[in-house]
């Protein structure tokens, strides 16, 4: 990392000990700052993308006059609603290396920011009904290993073994012929990751600003020179718009228009019940994936909804769905029930991969794009983007995801290991 | 020691009756209209559980549905509402948290931690060393609450019903019964849902007076038309008022019911609100509704000596109650005159409860009637917004949309008469909003004549307000706010000091209202703590997020019977006779072979064999302007197609990526047969309805899905003319009459209407004979006996994909993928850029000199290894494609493959190695041709 | 579940249709360039707001509507065939 990084003060450190001895109440996480006038960076959204890349700015290029602006609470966004699914078994070479660089990152983060956001490498597997998926997870597992990364192909007996609920008897409709198996991939604290970055930039000095909406973006010949919010006017020279669900919206402002429709993403969770299930289970064809937390409950995601929305209300269609496909992978789990459902909004591209990089607008960056999988993505699109930042040129890692490939034609190939695995 | 009691006048148990039941091991009984909690109450069993985090001693609370202590383990189900579920004899029955065991005084070692288990803790800790994270990880996980779900499978829920009430009513109580009765007057189609297992809301555990109104509702009920569930619940109201309700009672089980709604009444009365002081969790603690439904429901007498804290007139209801039950009063609180609790004492249970001004009252049982919570669920999940109400320390619905109503105590507090004379207002008034169809309704049921007509006028509606209620909500000491998560008045407070200082974020940070009561006792204590930390004012805490479903419904009911079908070709019975080894190919269920799959390709390129390609895509295209259309999706020339001509296209999608292929026909001058892969069928279908609807409305084009009309069977190999010449009438085969690529119709075995066309996949001779459905196993079987001397055989798909690779032709979605440019299949010679518009035209020649990677054959050098599918092709270090298809190839005694490689590795000669999953490597040549075998396609042309 | 009030069959439940989006006007394929091509086929204005949409009674009567939509109730006031065709 860069000596020039300003890692900041954190207002007290976690540990075992301290938990046991301290008797007054623990300092804020995070301060209510006034919203000043001029920064130098404005990070629209304060969900995961906008608040890591605060917390590089600073710890890794000394960038701390920076302002998160989020218009309600930091993680109210897809940051809080998913079902925070850690794997790098992405399908091109461009998406492994860039998802493992965030395993890596999230795999050193709980140290890092002295919070423990729980990451836990249960292992992910994506099952295989015929032989079509089955040569997708082939596919999957070749690339992964020619990328470094842990995945191959399994058996039902090892599939058995891993996940004993699992039915692997044999089915006319589903078989299970197979899956690809990860074992670095798992679950972690969605909401932990949120806060420990929160907490870890304010302390490095950047302003986390909640419940202020950017109502504007302000433009110049082309270029960016602040916001307006609900609290006021910003002015600044570089704007990022970390909007996810929202960021057609927000690009608006600044006259871009995206290759993104916003499309409601459910999950649902059960009462908990003993744990008995450590891997995260995907299936493709089922259109679901479901993973146990530390607290028992099951967590069940799908595919996005049919249609394009901003509701955010759910709907009883998923929950049927989603029971029917569990039960078809794990029957005896008739008994248990779904407690709660919700929906976040998914900004989702045509290929499946983000857009990350500048816009016609100069100084007006996005990131974007992050569909069903970004949470995963958020230490190390927070990294680069702030690399992109602070040295005015664009990493290595994300330069395959820029905007300019739709006007090129040259789409990323990632549908196949995106579409329900998130 | 029994607490039953003698006879009470509305009690719900069957005195004569005595059920056997087991719980932790022990035996015990209870009587027929007990739940499992009364029996044990009334067996004198105070601890039921111990607590998620803290481990404490857990008893009796709300005696009812939510009643966060009663999460019990019946048989292999987990977290059974024993408080609600009706006991039944031979029950086996458990607490869920078994550490440590009940009677065990875990005090001492729970308060040592508490200080350790704050808030967020686990964020705090665990960090270092990090080898040990797993350790942890693991040891948390034996923290977790709740059940065992059962490994066994095989519970069946009974089938899902629609229902299409014009008036739902949520909620079972006086006021949702009036408002279902006088909706049915009015002519309404009505259902009414209730919870609990009997209609009557809090009247059935209430006094003389309440049981005879109750009385006298359950008789006009009866006489009303409308469809009454008990045990049941609406837990969701999504969408354009789609409802979800769980009939709990079914029969069979849990059934979804998914209702249309024309109105919903929401009609759910109010939940008692616990308050928050110390020891407000130990078993005895329990809210007035609780006290009163043991007592009147049950007969179970909670206690001996009581102390009754009232903020309201339930709280002397109780008292009374009590009294007249023969427990002792030893202390009645009134909050309303400024007096509380302030903490409850004791170890396993309630022993004694300090009251303001230090004054210390000796009780085993502390019943409080402190307000209500109203259960707005329903009207947030249709938009509503509640606004809290700080007179009545209680949220009030907020603007309503047409098609949802409310009434009862979630909109406000009266008489019975009040509430009675409000619903039957809402009920006019939903009858009138839905709309419903009263005369046609009127016509059919004869005693129709009774009922009044709906208004036309909207229905006034009486005022029905919210009485006032002292603001109790948290005590002057630190209490459980949430009892599933053990979260306290402490731990909220220290959440906003630590920073999460929106709701939301505390609620997340200390999981108050995340466990299974959903929020229901503790939203509002918890908004108020959090209000309170953050120096807010109670009144703006602003409204909560409930979200479905509003109770726990289990996966078997929402999953109900698995309703995708499975699709199979006609000639299915043989199939399944021979013992065909089957293969799921997207919703067909297909013959993979027949035993040997080599032999199958010998027999075919050596005599002839027929494989079933029913599940082929078929489209049947009529109309003057067929061919305008044909140019527009297939990226070759059609207008040139002669009668009697079968002609081969790509199609593409409008960014030049490969979508489907297949042949088509033409059959007349107007009329034509199109053929797509089987799973493309219905995109393909759906894609020519696309042009034609919104591009070409004007053209004369007709389509009919053909897919199932015909069995579908290639006869391949050299001897297929001489078998077909022995079942066709009608038709001359020779070369010259039927050229490869033609298309004729006549009689095949004596079936008329069939049509034959000379093509294959497999590169052999071969005849495509479409049967009229109804017929095909008929020719089928024809087609074998007729071959038997000539070596006829079935074959399957695998045979089938051996030969295509053979010839080298390409799978659309195996040998392509979603990125895929028609130029890159290697077939150029189909895209014609003269044409002046066909979907992909533009992207297709903006890319033709690159397009990414090309579609190559690949021999390995070493015959013997078959690189797996999706083996990776390197040069040097570089990844430059990947193996798509390969086979051992029983023809040429080889290993053969496909590959997409990048441009430059693509040239005839290249050397490149493939990487096999083994981590082996072996190099592969990069053949001239596609096919591997008979590339001039001689044999074809035969 | 979203009722839709299809001209021909009358109000269905939603799960029959198929959601198209906004449509875009497809650029005259003899004089487009890729920069017009591309935002055709990709580029999208995501509003949260009322829309006219495109959608397909797939299960149903196979008709093409343009149904007005608000995209963040999903509430309906307009249903009608594409083209206008009169019933
Ligand atoms: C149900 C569900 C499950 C998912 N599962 C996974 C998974 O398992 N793994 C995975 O990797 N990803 C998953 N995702 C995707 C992941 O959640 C998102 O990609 C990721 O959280 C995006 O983070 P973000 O910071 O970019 O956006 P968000 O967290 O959505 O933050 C954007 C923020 O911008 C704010 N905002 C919007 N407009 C304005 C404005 N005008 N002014 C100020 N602020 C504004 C919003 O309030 C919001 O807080 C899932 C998503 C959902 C919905
Ligand atoms: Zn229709």
């Amino acid at each position: 990392m860069s000596n020039k990084g300003a890692r900041g003060r954190l207002p007290a450190r976690f540990s075992a000990f301290d938990l046991m001895r301290r008797r007054r109440s623990w300092p804020q996480a995070w301060r209510e700052r006034d919203l000043k006038s001029t920064y130098d960076v404005v990070l629209i959204g304060g969900g995961l993308h906008g608040l890591a890349t605060a917390y590089y700015l600073a710890t890794n290029h000394g960038i701390t006059d920076v302002a998160v602006i989020e218009k309600s609470y930091i993680g109210g966004g897809g940051s809080g609603r998913n079902t925070a699914i850690v794997r790098s078994n992405y399908l091109t070479p461009e998406g492994v290396r860039f998802y493992d660089r965030s395993v890596k990152l999230y795999e050193e983060l709980a140290v890092d920011l002295n919070f423990n956001v729980m990451f836990e490498q249960r292992g992910h597997m994506t099952l295989a009904h015929n032989d079509s998926s089955l040569r997708t997870m082939r596919w999957r597992a070749e690339v992964n290993k020619l990328e470094g990364v842990d995945s191959s192909v399994i058996t039902p007996s090892e599939i058995k073994q891993l996940a004993p609920y699992i039915d692997v008897s044999d089915h006319s409709r589903y078989p299970i012929l197979g899956a690809l198996w990860h074992p670095p991939g798992g679950i972690i604290r969605h909401d932990a990751v949120v806060w420990g970055y929160a907490r870890a930039a304010d302390a490095a000095g950047a302003h986390i600003h909640q419940n202020t909406e950017v109502t504007g973006i302000d433009v110049e010949q082309e270029k960016v020179t602040g916001v307006t919010t609900s609290r006021g006017k910003i002015s600044a020279p570089i704007v990022v718009n970390c909007t996810a669900g929202w960021s057609s919206l927000v690009a608006a402002l600044a006259g871009v228009k995206l290759p993104i429709v916003t499309r409601p993403l459910q999950a649902a969770v059960t009462e908990p019940v003993q744990s008995f299930l450590d891997p995260v289970i995907v299936s493709g064809s089922l259109h679901v994936y479901v993973s146990q937390t530390a607290r028992g409950e099951l967590v069940f995601g799908a595919s996005v909804d049919p249609f394009g929305s901003y509701s955010t209300r759910g709907s009883l269609d998923f929950i049927e769905g989603l029971a029917g496909h569990v039960l078809e992978l794990m029957p005896s789990l008739g008994r248990m029930r779904v407690l709660r459902q919700w929906a976040g909004l998914c900004d989702m591209t045509p290929d499946y991969a983000p857009i990350i990089g500048p816009t016609h607008v100069g100084g007006f960056y996005v990131d974007v794009g992050w569909g069903t999988y970004g949470f995963k993505a958020g230490p190390a699109a927070g990294e680069s983007l702030a690399q992109m930042i602070a040295t005015n040129s664009i990493p290595e890692l994300i330069a395959p995801f820029g905007v300019e490939r739709f006007a090129a034609g040259t789409l990323m190939g990632e549908k196949g290991a995106a579409s329900v695995g998130h | 020691m029994t607490a039953r009691l003698p006879e009470r006048p509305g009690e719900v148990i069957d005195r004569s009756s005595s059920l056997p039941f087991r719980w932790n091991g022990g035996d015990y009984t209870g009587m027929a209209g007990d739940t499992i909690v009364s029996a044990l109450a009334a067996s004198g069993v105070r601890v039921l559980s111990r607590s998620f985090k803290y481990r404490r001693p857990r008893g009796v609370m709300t005696a009812d549905f939510n009643d966060p202590n009663c999460l019990f383990q019946v048989g292999d189900e987990p977290n059974v509402r024993a408080a609600h579920r009706l006991l039944e004899p031979g029950m086996d029955t458990s607490s869920q948290t078994s550490w440590p065991s009940l009677r065990f005084d875990a005090k001492a070692a729970t308060q040592a931690l508490s200080p350790f288990l704050g808030p967020g803790f686990y964020y705090k800790t665990f960090m270092r060393p990090r080898f040990l994270w797993p350790v942890y990880q693991r040891v948390l996980r034996t923290f977790a609450a709740g059940g065992k779900p059962s490994p066994q499978p095989g519970h069946s829920s009974p089938d899902k019903r629609y229902a299409h009430p014009d008036v739902l009513v949520a909620g079972g109580g006086p006021a949702g019964m009036m408002a279902a009765i006088s909706a049915a007057e009015r002519g309404a189609r009505v259902m009414l849902v209730d919870e609990q297992h009997e209609t009557g809301g809090y009247l059935r555990w209430s006094d003389s007076d309440g049981r005879l109104a109750l009385a006298d509702l359950r008789t006009r009920l009866a006489a009303a038309d409308v469809e009454v569930l008990t045990d049941s619940v609406v837990f969701g109201r999504y969408d354009h008022n789609w409802v979800g309700v769980m009939q709990r009672s079914h029969p069979q089980g849990e059934r979804l019911i998914k209702a249309r709604a024309g109105v919903l009444v929401v009609a759910p009365g109010l939940i008692e609100r616990p308050l928050a002081f110390e020891g407000n969790d130990l078993p005895g603690v329990v809210l007035s509704g609780a006290a009163r439904r043991l007592l009147n429901l049950y007969a179970v007498r909670p206690g001996t000596r009581a102390v009754v804290l009232s903020a309201n007139a339930e709280g002397a209801a109780a008292a009374a109650d009590l009294a007249d039950a023969g427990v002792e009063i030893a202390a009645f609180v009134d909050a309303r005159a400024g007096e509380t609790v302030v903490r409850a004492k004791g170890r396993t249970g309630v022993r004694s409860v300090e009251l303001t001004g230090g004054k210390t009252v000796e009780a085993d049982l502390l019943v409080t009637a402190t307000g209500w919570t109203a259960p707005t669920a329903l009207l947030n999940m249709a938009g509503v917004v509640p606004t809290f109400d700080p007179e009545s320390s209680r949220f009030v619905p907020g603007e309503m949309p047409d098609d949802v109503m409310a009434t009862g105590g979630i909109v406000g507090d009266g008489s019975v008469a009040d509430l009675l004379s409000h619903a039957a207002a809402v009920g006019q008034e939903a009858a009138r909003r839905s709309g419903h169809k009263a005369v046609h309704k009127a016509a059919a049921i004869p005693a129709a004549a009774a009922l009044a007509p709906p208004s036309k006028e909207p229905v006034e509606l009486p005022t029905l307000e919210p009485e006032p209620h002292p603001p109790l909500f948290i005590g002057s000491t630190s209490g459980f706010i949430d009892f599933s998560e053990d979260v306290t008045t402490k731990d909220i407070t220290a959440a906003a000091d630590e920073g999460y200082r929106s709701l939301e974020l505390a609620k997340r940070y200390t999981t108050a209202t995340m466990g299974p009561t959903q929020g229901k006792l503790e939203v509002i204590n918890a908004g108020v703590a959090h209000a309170i930390a953050t120096g807010r004012a109670i009144a703006g805490m602003g409204t909560t997020t409930w979200r479905p479903p509003y109770a726990p419904v289990s996966l078997g009911a929402l999953a109900g019977r698995m309703l995708e079908p499975v699709r199979h070709s006609p000639l299915q019975p043989y199939h399944e006779r021979v013992g065909a080894q089957p293969i799921v190919a997207g919703q067909w269920i297909r013959p993979n072979h027949y035993g040997d799959p080599a032999a199958e390709v010998t027999a075919v390129r050596s005599s002839v064999g027929v494989i079933d390609v029913s599940p082929l895509g078929k489209i049947e295209l009529r109309g003057r302007d067929v061919p305008k259309l044909l140019e527009l999706v297939y990226t070759n020339k059609w207008s040139k197609l002669a009668v009697g001509s079968v002609r081969y296209g790509i199609m593409c999608a409008e960014d030049g990526v490969v979508m489907d292929d297949g042949v088509t026909a033409r059959f007349a001058e107007d009329r034509y047969m199109m053929t797509t892969t089987s799973s493309g069928a219905a995109g393909v279908y759906d894609w020519l309805e696309e042009w034609l609807a919104t591009a070409h409305p004007d053209w004369d084009v007709r389509l009919t899905a053909m897919t199932d009309a015909y069995a579908s069977m290639n006869v391949a190999g050299p001897e297929s003319r001489a078998l077909l010449e022995r079942l066709v009438e009608g038709i001359e085969l020779d070369a010259e009459s039927f050229p490869h690529m033609h298309v004729r119709t006549g009689t095949v075995a004596g079936v008329a209407d069939c049509f034959l066309w000379r093509l294959g996949f497999t590169g052999e001779l071969s005849f495509e004979v479409h049967v009229p459905a109804g017929y095909g196993l008929h020719v089928w079987e024809a087609l074998l006996e007729q071959g038997a001397d000539l070596g006829a055989v079935p074959f399957g798909l695998e045979a089938q994909r051996i030969m295509r690779l053979e010839k080298g032709h390409f799978i659309v979605g195996q040998d392509t993928d979603g990125l895929t440019r028609a130029h890159s299949t290697g077939l150029s010679t189909l895209i014609n850029s003269d044409k002046p518009d066909f979907s992909g035209k533009q992207e297709l020649e903006w890319s033709e000199a690159d397009s990414g990677t090309m579609l190559v054959a690949l021999q390995p050098e070493d015959p013997a290894v078959v690189p797996p599918e999706a083996s990776q092709v390197l040069s040097g270090n570089t990844l430059v494609g990947r193996i798509t298809s390969s086979r051992m190839s029983p023809t040429l005694g080889r290993s053969i493959c496909l590959a997409q490689l990048t441009q430059d590795h693509a040239a005839p000669g290249t050397v490149v190695t493939v990487h096999l999953p083994d981590r082996t490597r072996v190099r592969a040549r990069v053949m001239e041709h596609h096919a591997h075998f008979d590339p001039e396609g001689s044999r074809l042309r035969g | 579940m979203l009722l839709i009030d299809c001209p021909y069959c009358g109000p269905r439940n939603g799960s029959e249709f198929a959601w198209q989006g906004v449509p875009s006007p497809r650029p005259d394929p003899a004089s487009t360039t890729p920069l017009e091509w591309r935002r055709y086929l990709y580029e999208e204005d995501n509003l949260a707001g009322w829309v006219e949409e495109r959608w397909k009674h797939r299960s149903g009567c196979r008709a093409y509507l343009i149904i007005e939509r608000h995209t963040a109730t999903n509430e309906i006031r307009a249903v009608r065939l594409l083209g206008g065709t009169p019933l």
